[in-house]
Order: C-alpha cells, then sequence, then structure tokens
C-alpha cells in the first residue's frame, strides 16, 4: 500500500515539492534604479552633470574659481536620489501590505506510505502517493478518488459554484472538471470522507495551470501612469526646447559656452516641477489611505485613480452580488407564494405565519435538519453563527431558529426516533419522531427533498391547516409554484409530513431504516420553500450608481443563466424594464432566431455559447448591449471577456475571489480582489483588496478615483503656474541682461519648499459637483494635463506671477538706486568681481558685494513674490468651474495649512536663515512682502472672471480654451 | 494575448504631422480653424495689452516712491569700497619698463582719467574749500539747490600728477604710480569729523619685503573732510573725487607684489570678512626688467 519513502524521495526530486511557485518578484535594485531615473530624474541628472561640467570648464581657466556650481550639481543629485527613495518607500509600502496576504499557513496531509499512515507536510506530497481526506480538510493536491463516503467538496474557488459538489470514484466525465472522481488542489472537502491518489502536483495541478496562465498575463500600464508619462513629456518637451534654443541664443549672442551652460542648467531647473512627482505620489497615498479606511485596500497606488476612470466593471456574482450563503427566499403553501426576508439580518419576516399549514411546514422544516450550530456561539447573532452541515440545510436551520426560537429545543422535545439521510438516488430526507404533544402518541414522520420527487409520494395537501385529497388542480397549483420559483432561479425543497396510527406505530414499534417498515407514500404534503443565495442588500444601489456614473456593470459567473439572470435582475444589473431575447421571444411567442438582436437591452449568454464566438461576435454583443450576464463561463473565457471590453477601449475593473479569477484579475486595468472570501492568488493578481467584500465598496472607490483624477489636475495646474515666474527671470537674464532675478537654488526652495504641501493640500479637496452622475472620462480625450491646462497656467496666470514678481524685483533695485532703465544691459559689468566701483543712477559706486548682496535681495523679494502670488493661485485652484465662494473658502482646512506653511517657510528663509550666505536668502523690509499683493488680487479676480464666464456660457469658445 | 500597442510607421506619423499642420477637410491650421486662430489672437492681443498696461501702471506707481535726488536705501552702502586707478582687468599693474606698449594704456587712461583734475578747470568750475571740515551745504528750503564741489587739483598729487613728466607717471622709469580713490556714497559723512588717511603695505611679509619704499601724495595719504558729503551727481555735478596717489619706488622687479591698501577712518570698517573691497583694496604690482 502506498509508495514508499525511498520512491516517494525520488519523484520529490524529479518533480520538485508540491506548492505554486511564486510569481517572479523584481529585484529590490532594479526597482530603486528605476525611481532613479523615472520621470523628471534624467533631465535632472542632466542638469547636475551640466552644473560639474560647468565647473570643469571654470577650472580649468581658473584653479580657483568658486564651488557654487558644484554644490548646485550635488544639491540637484541629491534631489533625485531623496525623490527617487521616496517614490521607492512608497511603493514598497504598499507592496508590503500584500506580503502578508501571500503568507500561507502550511497544510498537512494524511498519506499512506510504506504502507503505514503518516502525517507529511503537503508539500513533500508527489505523483502516485495515496491521501485520505475528511471533512474540513483543504486536499492536499489533484487526486482521483479511489473510494469515498458521502464526500462532498466546495470547489467555488476554482469554478465558482457555490454550490457543493459530490464525490463519488466514477468517472462521469471527459472533461476533468466536470468529472466527479477528481478532487483538485486548494479546493476544500466539506463532509464525507475519501481516499485518493495523487495526479498532479505542484504548478502542474489545475489550480496550478491557472495561476501560472495569471503570470502570464502582462500587466498593463495603468490610466494615471500613462496620464503622468504624458505630463512629463510636455513639461520635459517644454524644458528641453527652451533650453536648447535659449543655449543656441545665448551662444550667438556671443556669451561664452560657460555662461551658455549655466543658463542651459538654470532653465532645466526652472522647468523642471521637482517636487511634483512626490507630491502626486502622496496624494495618491493619502487617497490610498481615505480608500482603505472605506474598506478598499489598495495594492497598487496607481490602481487608486484607475478605478475612478472604470467604464465597465466585470463582477463575479458569488460573494461579491450576493451574500454567498443559500437563504430561504420564497415559501409556497396554502396555494400562495411567500417572500421571506433575504436581507443580511433576516430580521423582517412579514409573511403570514398563522395559518395552520405553516405550523406544520415550520415543525418539518426544523426536525427534517441534520444541521446544527456548532456549541459555544451563545452571544453570536443567528445569521453569523457558524453551522455544520450544507448550505441547503443552513439556511433552513437559520431560517426556523429566527422564526421559531431555539431550535435545538425543539428537537429535544421531538426525539428523533430514526432517519433516512438525503442521497442522491432517493433524493429525500426522511426522518421519524415523537411530538411533543404528551397527549398524542403518534409517531411524525417528516420528510423534505426534490418536490416533484415528495408531490409523487402525497396522496393529499395540507391547505390552512386542513387535510385534503390531492386533485389535479392543486396539482396544477403545485407545478405553476414550483416553476415560478424555478425561474427565479432558486432552489426548490419540497416538505410533506405523516402523523403514524398509533395503533399500528405503538410507542414500542421499532424502525427499521434498511428494511423500511414504515409507509413512505400517501403522505401529505405541506409546501414548497426556496432558497438562494440572495443579493447583498447594498448592491442595487450601488449598480445604480454606477449605472449613472456611466459605468457598464457586467456579471461574469460560473453558476447558471437562471440564478444568475436573476440575481442580475434583483440587482439591477438587468434592469426592470429590459428584456433580453429570449424574454422577447417570449412575450410575442416567437422562435428565438426571429427576435431582432438589437432590440434587447440586455443579453445572458452562456460560457457554451461563448465558446462557439469569434472575436469579433463577443465584441458586437460587448458593444450593442448595455446590460450583459456571463453565466456558466470558465477562467479563460473570463479573460476572454476582459480583452473584449478593452478592445472597445473601456478601462476595465474585474472582481474576483476564486483562483480562477486570478487571470482575469491581472488582465484587468484593475483588479479587485474579496478580502474576506478571496483566495490568496486572487489577492496576488489583484491590485486593489475590498475588505468587507461588498460591491458597493467599489462605488465609493470610484468616487475617490475620479476625486483624485479631478484633484490631481488641480495640483499640477498649481504646480506648474510658477514655473513660468521661475523661467521669465532666466529669458530676461540672457536677451536684457538683467542683473539675476532669481537664482536656481531659490528656485528649488520653492518647488521643494513653500509648493509642497499646499500641492498635497489640494488633494483634500472636494468635489465640484456630483461627479458620479458624469460619464467616466475618455482615456485618450480626458487628459490629465490638456492643452488648456498647459496654456492656462503658463501663459495665463503664469505670465501674471511673473510681471508681479518682476515689478517686486524693479522695485528693489530702484529702491536702492538701480533704476530699471539702467539695469538692461548690466549684466556683464555687475558680475565682474574686478568692477568695485560701479555707479549706480545717483552717482554712488558699488563693490561686487554690495551688488551680490543686493542680487540676493532681489533673488529674495521674487520668491516671496512668487510665493505671495502662488497663495492666490493656490486658491484659484480649489475649483475649475465653480466660484470659490460656491465651494466655501475654508470648507478644506488643509489648504489653510498649506498657506500658512508657505509663509513661515518663507519667513523661516528670509529672517532665520538671511544670514546664510550659501542659500542667496537676506533680511526683507517688510512693505516687499506686500508688493505683489495687487498681482495675487488681479490672479484671483482674473480667474473668478474665466470661471463665471464659462459657467455663463457652457460649450462656447470660451468654454473650450478655457476649461481643463 | 492581444498587442494593444501599435508602432506607427513612419509614413503615418509624417501623414499625421502634414494633418495637423493642414487639415483640408475641416479647415484647420494647427489643429484650428481661421475663426478660432482669429479669436485666440485677438484674445491674446486684447489679455496681453491689459496685462502691459496694468504692469506699466505698477511700475509707474513704483517709480513714484523713488527720488531722484536720493536712493530710498542706502542700507548696502554703509561702508564705501576702495579701487584703483588705473582701472586693469583683474585688479593688477603689470609694467614692462622696456615695453613701452604694455604701460602705455595705463598711461593713456590716467590722462583721461585726470584731465578732470587739472587746475584750470577745478579753479573754473569749484570752490576753494576751507580744509578740515565737511562742505555741508543745506537745501535751506530751496528744495534740491544744485550743491558746488571744492577743489581737488591735479598737482597736489605732486610727483604723481603727471604734468610735464618724462618719465610718464613713473612708468617708464618702474616707478610706478597708482592712485587710490574711495567709492562715493551720498550723504556719507567720511571719516566722521576727524582726519583719515590711506595707508598701503605688502600684504604679506614677502610682499612687504619686494614692496620697497613709496611715497603718497597728497602726504600721508590724507583726504581731508571738505570733500564730504557726496549729494549725488544730479545735484552735486561738478563734484571732484578726492584721490591719494602711491608712487612706489623701488619695488624688486620681476616679482609679483601683494599690495594692500586701506583708508583709517574712523567710521569706516575695513575688516569686513566677504567684502574684500570694504574700505580697503588689494591689487597686484609687477614690475618687469631685464
Amino acid at each position: 500500500m502506498g509508495l514508499s519513502s525511498a520512491k516517494a524521495a525520488a519523484l520529490l526530486a524529479r518533480d520538485g515539492p508540491n506548492a505554486l511557485s511564486p510569481p517572479k518578484q523584481t529585484p529590490e535594485i532594479v526597482k530603486f534604479l528605476k525611481q532613479m531615473v523615472g520621470g523628471f530624474s534624467i533631465l535632472l541628472w542632466i542638469g547636475a552633470i551640466l552644473c560639474w561640467i560647468a565647473y570643469g570648464i571654470q577650472y580649468s581657466h581658473d584653479p580657483s574659481s568658486s564651488l557654487d556650481n558644484v554644490y548646485l550639481g550635488v544639491v540637484l543629485a541629491v534631489v533625485v536620489i531623496l525623490t527617487g527613495m521616496f517614490a521607492y518607500y512608497q511603493e514598497a509600502k504598499s507592496t508590503n501590505i500584500m506580503a502578508t496576504f501571500s503568507k500561507m499557513i502550511p497544510q498537512q496531509a494524511l498519506v499512506i506510505r510504506d504502507a503505514e499512515k503518516k502525517t507529511i507536510p503537503s508539500e513533500q506530497l508527489v505523483v502516485g502517493d495515496i491521501v485520505e481526506i475528511k471533512g474540513g480538510d483543504q486536499i492536499p493536491a489533484d487526486i482521483r478518488l479511489l473510494c469515498s463516503q458521502g464526500c462532498k467538496v466546495d470547489n467555488s474557488s476554482l469554478t465558482g459554484e457555490s454550490e457543493p459538489q459530490s464525490r463519488s470514484c466514477d468517472c462521469t466525465h471527459d472533461n476533468p472538471l466536470e468529472t466527479k472522481n477528481i478532487g483538485f488542489y486548494s479546493t476544500t472537502c466539506l463532509e464525507g470522507t475519501a481516499t485518493g491518489m495523487v495526479i498532479n502536483t505542484g504548478d502542474r495541478t489545475v489550480i496550478g495551470q491557472i495561476a501560472s496562465l495569471a503570470s502570464g498575463v502582462g500587466n498593463e500600464k495603468t490610466p494615471i501612469a500613462i496620464e503622468i508619462e504624458h505630463f512629463v513629456h510636455i513639461v520635459a518637451g517644454v524644458a528641453v526646447s527652451l533650453g536648447i534654443t535659449f543655449f543656441i541664443i545665448a551662444v550667438s549672442m556671443k556669451y561664452p559656452v560657460l555662461d551658455s551652460i549655466i543658463f542651459l542648467i538654470g532653465i532645466i531647473v526652472a522647468n523642471v516641477p521637482e517636487g511634483l512627482l512626490a507630491t502626486v505620489t502622496v496624494s495618491l497615498s493619502l487617497t490610498a489611505k481615505r480608500m482603505a479606511k472605506k474598506n478598499c485596500l489598495v495594492k497598487n497606488l496607481e490602481a487608486v485613480e484607475t478605478l475612478g476612470s472604470t467604464s465597465i466593471i466585470c463582477s463575479d456574482k458569488t460573494g461579491t452580488l450576493t451574500q454567498n450563503r443559500m437563504t430561504v427566499a420564497h415559501l409556497w403553501f396554502d396555494n400562495q407564494i411567500f417572500m421571506a426576508d433575504t436581507s443580511e439580518d433576516h430580521s423582517n419576516q412579514t409573511f403570514d405565519q398563522s395559518s395552520g399549514t405553516w405550523a406544520s411546514l415550520s415543525r418539518i422544516i426544523t426536525l427534517c435538519n441534520r444541521a446544527e450550530f456548532k456549541p459555544g456561539q451563545e452571544s453570536v447573532p443567528i445569521m453569523k453563527k457558524v453551522v455544520v452541515g450544507d448550505a441547503s440545510e443552513t439556511a433552513l436551520l437559520k431560517f426556523s431558529e429566527v422564526i421559531l426560537g431555539d431550535v435545538m429545543e425543539i428537537r429535544k422535545r421531538n426525539r428523533k426516533i430514526a432517519e433516512i439521510p438525503f442521497n442522491s438516488t432517493n433524493k429525500f430526507q426522511l426522518s421519524i419522531h415523537e411530538t411533543d404533544d404528551p397527549s398524542d402518541k403518534r409517531f411524525l414522520l417528516v420528510m423534505k427533498g426534490a418536490p416533484e420527487r415528495i408531490l409523487e409520494k402525497c396522496s393529499s395537501i395540507l391547505i390552512n391547516g386542513q387535510e385534503q385529497p390531492l386533485d389535479d388542480s392543486t396539482a396544477e397549483a403545485f407545478h405553476t409554484a414550483y416553476m415560478e420559483l424555478g425561474g427565479l432561479g432558486e432552489r426548490v425543497l419540497g416538505f410533506c409530513h405523516l402523523y403514524l396510527p398509533a395503533d399500528e406505530f405503538p410507542e414500542t414499534y421499532s424502525f427499521d431504516i434498511d428494511t423500511m417498515n414504515f409507509p413512505t407514500s400517501n403522505l401529505c404534503f405541506v409546501g414548497l420553500l426556496s432558497m438562494i443565495d440572495p443579493p447583498r442588500s447594498t448592491v442595487p444601489d450601488a449598480v445604480t450608481k454606477c449605472r449613472s456614473a456611466g459605468i457598464k456593470v457586467i456579471m461574469v459567473t460560473g453558476d447558471h443563466p437562471i440564478t444568475a439572470k436573476a440575481i442580475a435582475r434583483s440587482v439591477g444589473i438587468i434592469s426592470a424594464n429590459s428584456e433580453t431575447v429570449e424574454d422577447i421571444a417570449k412575450r410575442l411567442n416567437i422562435a428565438v432566431e426571429q427576435v431582432n438582436k438589437w432590440d434587447a437591452k440586455a443579453a445572458v449568454v452562456t460560457g457554451m455559447e461563448l465558446k462557439d464566438m469569434n472575436q469579433e461576435q463577443l465584441d458586437e454583443i460587448l458593444a450593442n448591449h448595455s446590460e450583459i450576464v456571463f453565466a456558466r463561463t470558465s477562467p479563460q473565457q473570463k479573460l476572454t471577456i476582459v480583452e473584449g471590453c478593452q478592445r472597445l477601449g473601456a478601462v476595465v475593473a474585474v472582481t474576483g475571489d476564486g483562483v480562477n479569477d486570478s487571470p482575469a484579475l491581472k488582465k484587468a486595468d484593475i483588479g479587485i480582489a474579496m478580502g474576506i472570501a478571496g483566495s490568496d492568488a486572487a489577492k496576488n493578481a489583484a491590485d486593489m483588496v475590498l475588505l468587507d467584500d461588498n460591491f458597493a465598496s467599489i462605488v465609493t472607490g470610484v468616487e475617490e478615483g475620479r476625486l483624485i483624477f479631478d484633484n490631481l489636475k488641480k495640483t499640477i495646474a498649481y504646480t506648474l503656474t510658477k514655473n513660468i515666474a521661475e523661467l521669465c527671470p532666466f529669458l530676461i537674464y540672457i536677451t536684457v541682461g538683467l542683473p539675476l532675478p532669481i537664482g536656481t537654488i531659490t528656485i528649488l526652495f520653492i518647488d521643494l519648499g513653500t509648493d509642497i504641501i499646499p500641492s498635497v493640500a489640494l488633494a483634500y479637496e472636494k468635489a465640484e459637483s456630483d461627479i458620479m452622475n458624469r460619464k467616466p472620462r475618455h482615456k485618450k480625450k480626458d487628459r490629465l494635463v490638456n492643452t488648456p491646462l498647459v496654456f492656462y497656467s503658463y501663459l495665463h496666470i503664469g505670465l501674471m506671477q511673473s510681471l508681479g514678481a518682476f515689478v517686486v524685483y524693479f522695485t528693489v533695485y530702484a529702491q536702492e538706486g538701480f533704476r530699471p532703465s539702467s539695469l538692461t544691459g548690466l549684466r556683464v559689468e555687475w558680475e565682474n568681481d574686478n568692477v568695485n566701483d560701479l555707479e549706480d543712477d545717483y552717482g554712488q559706486e558699488w563693490t561686487r558685494y554690495q551688488r551680490q548682496y543686493l542680487e540676493w535681495t532681489g533673488y529674495t523679494v521674487f520668491f516671496v513674490a512668487i510665493m505671495v502670488q502662488q497663495i492666490a493661485d493656490l486658491i484659484i485652484r480649489k475649483t475649475r468651474r465653480n466660484s470659490i465662494f460656491q465651494q466655501g473658502l475654508f470648507r478644506n482646512k488643509v489648504i489653510w495649512v498649506g498657506i500658512a506653511s508657505q509663509i513661515i517657510i518663507a519667513l523661516i528663509l528670509s529672517y532665520g536663515l538671511g544670514s546664510v550666505t550659501a542659500l542667496n536668502f537676506t533680511m526683507l523690509r517688510p512693505q516687499y512682502w506686500f508688493v505683489a499683493v495687487p498681482y495675487a488680487v488681479l490672479i484671483w479676480v482674473y480667474d473668478e472672471v474665466r470661471k463665471l464666464l464659462i459657467r455663463l456660457y457652457p460649450g462656447s469658445w470660451w468654454d473650450k480654451n478655457m476649461y481643463y | 494575448m492581444v498587442i494593444r500597442k501599435e508602432k506607427k510607421s513612419c509614413g503615418q506619423v509624417v501623414e499625421e504631422w502634414k494633418e495637423f499642420v493642414w487639415n483640408p477637410r475641416t479647415h484647420q491650421f494647427m489643429g484650428r480653424t481661421g475663426t478660432s486662430w482669429a479669436f485666440i489672437l485677438l484674445f491674446y492681443f486684447i489679455f496681453y495689452g491689459f496685462l502691459t498696461a496694468m504692469f506699466t501702471l505698477t511700475m509707474w506707481v513704483m517709480l513714484q516712491t523713488v527720488s531722484d535726488h536720493t536712493p530710498k536705501y542706502q542700507d548696502r552702502l554703509a561702508t564705501p569700497g576702495l579701487m584703483i586707478r588705473p582701472k586693469t582687468e583683474n585688479l593688477d599693474v603689470i609694467v614692462n619698463v622696456s615695453d613701452t606698449e604694455s604701460w602705455d594704456q595705463h598711461v593713456q587712461k590716467l590722462n583721461k582719467f585726470l584731465e578732470a583734475y587739472d587746475d584750470s578747470v577745478q579753479a573754473q568750475k569749484n570752490d576753494i574749500c576751507r580744509p578740515g571740515r565737511y562742505y555741508e551745504q543745506p537745501d535751506n528750503g530751496v528744495l534740491n539747490y544744485p550743491k558746488r564741489a571744492c577743489q581737488f587739483n591735479r598737482t597736489q598729487l605732486g610727483d604723481c600728477s603727471g604734468i610735464g613728466d618724462p618719465t610718464h607717471y613713473g612708468y617708464s622709469t618702474g616707478q610706478p604710480c597708482v592712485f587710490i580713490k574711495m567709492n562715493r556714497v551720498i550723504n556719507f559723512y567720511a571719516g566722521a569729523n576727524q582726519s583719515m588717511n590711506v595707508t598701503c603695505a605688502g600684504k604679506r611679509d614677502e610682499d612687504a619685503e619686494n614692496l620697497g619704499s613709496f611715497v603718497m601724495f597728497p602726504a600721508n595719504g590724507n583726504i581731508d573732510l571738505m570733500y564730504f558729503p557726496y549729494y549725488g551727481k544730479k545735484f552735486h555735478v561738478n563734484y571732484t573725487q578726492p584721490l591719494v596717489a602711491v608712487k612706489f619706488l623701488n619695488v624688486t622687479p620681476n616679482v609679483e607684489v601683494n599690495v594692500e591698501c586701506r583708508i583709517n577712518a574712523a567710521n569706516i570698517a575695513t575688516d569686513d570678512e566677504r567684502d574684500k573691497f570694504a574700505g580697503r583694496v588689494a591689487f597686484r604690482l609687477r614690475i618687469n626688467k631685464t
């Protein structure tokens, strides 16, 4: 019996351990280096290298030349390395969250080796091993069953079917996924015992193949990554082309090459928003945090926004849309269908419970049931209690517990005498009880099972508590009810009973279940009860929200089409008034083929149909039906569906929990795994994890994603604006020859100092209008950084800022003795270290250092002027369309923290560090802080006018050119 | 797997560009129709016109705060700097005695520089002031009353005056004159009512040795108080800056000598670490003789 240890060891050596190989990891150092060269880093590296080259040239002319350029180069390099490290840290942090998910508890397997039973780690299983499994075990490898006793497995992680599947040792189907004698790795055995032989291990198991299918699916770039890349290209393009243009201009103006290189560095530094990418990361992670609070755990930061641009959600049914537990949905007795409350807590059972029939029916439900609550759960709410037993019995147990109270007590009072458990040949379950009525000495026989089987065994029916003969009309009524409930996709059970006559079956009568020495026909039919895995109560609302947000919700499930359609209808994926082709055919009473396919808004497509379709047909269905349900689909088909949606240009979100979902999760633009029910493979493949498994959480996620997209736009617009105010000084300096208005280091203090907190603060901005009432953004048309944004930031607000800053600059120079007219062309004399008696407009003479200090004062006021106008810029960026006063000036408190930070940093730089020469800041006269205020006011007023005109004339030329 | 990224061929890219520049179907030039271009140009014309006006206005308002007479702030000029003449590229006076051309340019510059100091010019334009006290000229109620200047005659520079000097300020003989001047600062009362003078010395010990002896004109390198205060070029038109000439008599030839001259005045600090020219001037002197 079993393999010998030696043989097993040999096989283990050949096939490797029985474990899924983990997905390939990018080495940390590669990840780190990627951050170092991504985005603007390359430009800044070029800047740094140019600095060193400039110093090299200086050094070769004059070894004693100042080290300023070396320092600047070092500063630039440090900036790149720090932002790179920051990005790397952020990425690593979000990856770490997931590391905890992927830890698997080591599994043990009971194996027969060397003819004795041994418990070994399941990793050491090899092909040919004989393993024993029992209820509650996870199946340790793909096994073929050799013998089984009432073995049932839960294949939901593999196929998505929520019902337990029975397993026997007969081969019932050629397809290994369908046949009954194969148990799959990682599925669980629910009840019974079985012995099987291992046929596949590790990556060669069915689940392993799916997992490798998932790792074979390449990761698409997230939409926000594409947008940021697009934005980096724009800014880098502007920087490089301006840099080169002015390098050429400078050289042709007979500037020395060294000076031209320094101009080039200045232009690059002024153009590159050094702090922006870090800001974007912070904004995204803030949103990720906010989403985590709302039960959306984001693995990949960029996925935060992806959810916002989602246009199609392919949702799994079981567990996501539904509660993933069988629940009594309808009852039929007294010729009437009653509806049961299927909400999460069952609290509201409103059907008529006064009838005598209900009393009988409830007794059957209670007694003819083997399920039991696990002990020690007294304080747990009924619906949350753990039950031993299969799904439908659990449903019945909880249903009766809610309505009747303590079921176990009732069962105790009605002692069970004999019992025949359910099996697939009988298709019924029977038990015989004493009654709790001391005066009634009769035994009660109760039976439940497949409705048609139960009806066969009955000759009478209970109506309003009275037994009546079962005639054709009542049978007809039964069939109608049965069909109706079945048509709702519900699993229907029939219930009947019989009081055994006391004379034939005295108290001492011994029942024998093998010989069946009691009647099993001419029973009294009591009623029907139907069960379904009901939708979560929050889902219909969430689906409606998705629809108004322009998001198409497609259901993709492994379940039966009827059930799938019923659930789709009840959650609104198929809306109340839309029909499928089949519905139309039925209504018009014509053949399905005659119906014009495109008249139907909804479609239910099964896996079998999907298999026969080519790509175009699938695309047609996806494009032409607004409400689609895919049923009976395989993991591969799920992938095909996702790809089809992506071909239509949609951003696809896929939800799933099983291993079977992982390829689709990976392929999707954003994969959403279930946190509670989800398998590790699904969580690994997903970009996001729903901690509460609730579809409704996706909607909040979408909202946050859309908001962050809007807010990033604002952040970028805010950050880009001052680039012009930083750039103009250099251009004027080169062409007009003014003393340099702002230094490179000073620019870095704006980009990485005063501007950082305000731009993050914009991430806290509330939405301007109901963002859930507009269409998802078009991937190609609604860009993060569009032409109006660039033009408005650069050529409108940016230019105003430059003018304002120049006014302050000229003020400082004029009040110290250099009027604007005499500044032009002064650059060469001004910067000559050997001219120590430069005459100003009053005839006074200045040494180089005196001029230098004045120049630094110029830097400082220019810096302060930009800062002051950036406050106005920050305020106007709060909204893109609404007036600031509609949005509320004080609603976003973080903005004010940002403004305070700007002012405080500037105060510290000017008054605190004003004496540190290397930083080129000086102490300013208080009045210089206010010179740019008129321009700040102008910026605000101008933007209000812009927004007003946009609101007044939507769709106009102004709207098109001014709305970013 | 479906490949979603399609590489565009080169021709397609050119086509797209062509269509962007001129799209015959929509009559769009660079993505805009004629009307759209007209609108946008008109808009920017008006918008930038407005901004120009705004800028001009604010600049005008700002310039109203600045007087023609005195600068609003002089905080940077608390300590006047010192400079030398002849003015050279790198603050060095190099004289190749045998090579006339090497020093002729210095001589030319000095001739020009000292023209304004000619006794005749001074006598014609400027007053004879009382030495040893400031020549204050209050406005006395008349706004910005033009100010008179005191005479500084070229002859006061003695051997360095260059008048009838065959040695060309000593450059032809290797005994060059270097002139020290102090930067003009408006309303600055140099010396704080005490006499002040300029002294020179070699920067380091070996420089002092190599420097040899020198004579100064006016004697002791004195600068008289009467040349202060300065009232600004607009109202103090003929102001003549006082000079101190230093004639180096026997500089060791063929050696570079670092010379530092500083002013000794009660209210002029000469030890500013950052400003190397505050109240002092350093220059290199080299006499090449064969």
